[in-house]
């Protein structure tokens, strides 16, 4: 069965497909190891789509909802688009692997496509954060660091001026 | 006159053992860093500025190891802190980000560092900082959810922690599952009353080495924060180091 996985960053959504599961196995023992080297890893995990915000403000609304373990409009379309269709009545051939259930779960009522989300699926996915950027060809190293700072200080201002009030939690 | 540190030509700085730290010889030596925005302190803290040979001037901020747990290790002899120019850093418990804006000197415009504070208080004087310092990634958020943070982090070669929660060697090891690569480093700062008051803090200690061990984490050194800070310790260690690869044969 096709695993899929589901990268969220700052500067876009992606989508990666993992093959030949069966001969790394599920150890994750053994994933570790393969995970590091890319061209091990780049044999097994390829890239199927990237779609990149279309703005500081569309990041920032996806950065939000992704936070919240929330599914939106945009996601939705980008992987009814990018995922096999879905049938009713038949069990579907593949699955998404997300780095976090709660997201998983809201794709799956939403969409019916199946998501999971295991020690297996986060090495993996913590392989594609590694080796990110030499995954999609048009970006710099740097314009990772850019889309994270940009993205990192509207997140962050927002929580600070939402609560205001907010009594904060002093362990001493 | 004008007291401590600003005495102009009279300040040496020397290079410090540890790669972007620095030692002002003055009327007392103290630990300095080189500041990236020349001009500016962040937090009140004395400011020192060298003249070179060719006449260009270099200017240095006085790190206070009463207020640094992290400059309290470097000055209690800590072997490695791992963080050095051009490194990544995810530290966690930035609070207002006075260490932090040392870290950023220390890494320097090829380096970054990802500062994750929940305190919305501390959290402010964290983002207005960073606004001035461009290495610095400031994020509002809980560290004990790495997942609510994933889109704003990449991969990192030391992840800096210092909490002070009763989970802490928890809340590092989650982080470094999402962001640390493999054969990269921790530095923890543990205060013993945080974790457990009953116990002598040398059990805590030992107590905390052990957690981390069982998560991955390779503890290799331990010094205490005395006299800088009371029951106070900061471990350093790798994370998922690779195994010695075995001779060809």
């Amino acid at each position: 069965m096709a695993l899929y996985l589901l990268f969220e960053a700052a500067s876009g959504y992606s989508l990666f497909l993992a093959h030949g599961i069966d001969e790394i196995g599920q150890n994750t023992e053994a994933v570790r190891t393969s995970v590091v080297d890319l061209n091990r890893f780049g044999k097994v995990v390829k890239i199927v789509a990237f779609s990149p915000f279309q703005s500081a403000l569309d990041a920032l609304n996806q950065c939000n909802a992704v936070s919240e373990g929330l599914m939106t409009e945009e996601l939705r379309h980008f992987l009814e688009l990018n995922l096999p269709k879905v049938k009713e009545g038949k069990k579907p051939k593949f699955s998404l692997g997300v780095q976090e259930p709660k997201i998983g779960s809201h794709i799956f009522e939403e969409t019916k496509i199946p998501c999971q989300s295991n020690e297996f699926v986060l090495e993996l996915i913590r392989g594609v954060r590694f080796h990110f950027d030499r995954f999609i060809k048009d970006l710099k190293p740097s314009d990772l660091d850019k889309a994270q700072l940009g993205l990192a200080h509207s997140y962050s201002r927002a929580k600070v001026k939402f609560n205001v009030n907010r009594v904060d939690n002093m362990v001493i | 006159g004008r007291g401590g540190m600003k005495g102009g030509s009279k300040v040496m700085v020397e290079p410090h053992r540890h790669q972007g730290v620095f030692i002002a010889k003055g009327k007392e030596d103290a630990l300095v860093t080189k500041n990236m925005v020349p001009g500016e302190a962040v937090y009140g803290e004395k400011r020192v500025s060298v003249q070179n040979e060719d006449g260009t001037k270099i200017e240095y901020r006085v790190w206070n190891p009463f207020r640094s747990k992290l400059a309290a290790a470097i000055l209690g002899g800590v072997d490695n802190v791992w963080i050095v120019p051009g490194a990544r850093v995810l530290y966690l418990g930035a609070a207002s980000g006075t260490t932090v804006s040392h870290v950023s000197d220390i890494v320097g415009p090829t380096g970054v560092v990802y500062a994750v504070e929940f305190s919305h208080r501390s959290g402010r004087d964290l983002v207005n900082m960073a606004k001035k310092r461009t290495n610095i990634i400031p994020i509002i958020e809980d560290a004990r959810h790495p997942a609510k943070y994933r889109m704003l982090v990449g991969m990192v070669d030391v992840i800096f922690s210092d909490v002070a929660q009763p989970d802490q060697a928890r809340i590092l090891a989650l982080n470094a599952s999402y962001f640390l690569k493999n054969g990269g480093h921790f530095v923890i700062s543990i205060k013993a009353n945080c974790i457990d008051s009953t116990v002598p803090a040398e059990a805590v200690f030992a107590q905390e080495v052990k957690k981390l061990q069982q998560d991955q984490f390779k503890p290799s050194e331990q010094v205490t924060l005395e006299p800088f800070e009371r029951d106070h310790a900061c471990v350093v260690g790798g994370y998922r180091v690779p195994k010695k690869q075995k001779a060809a044969a």
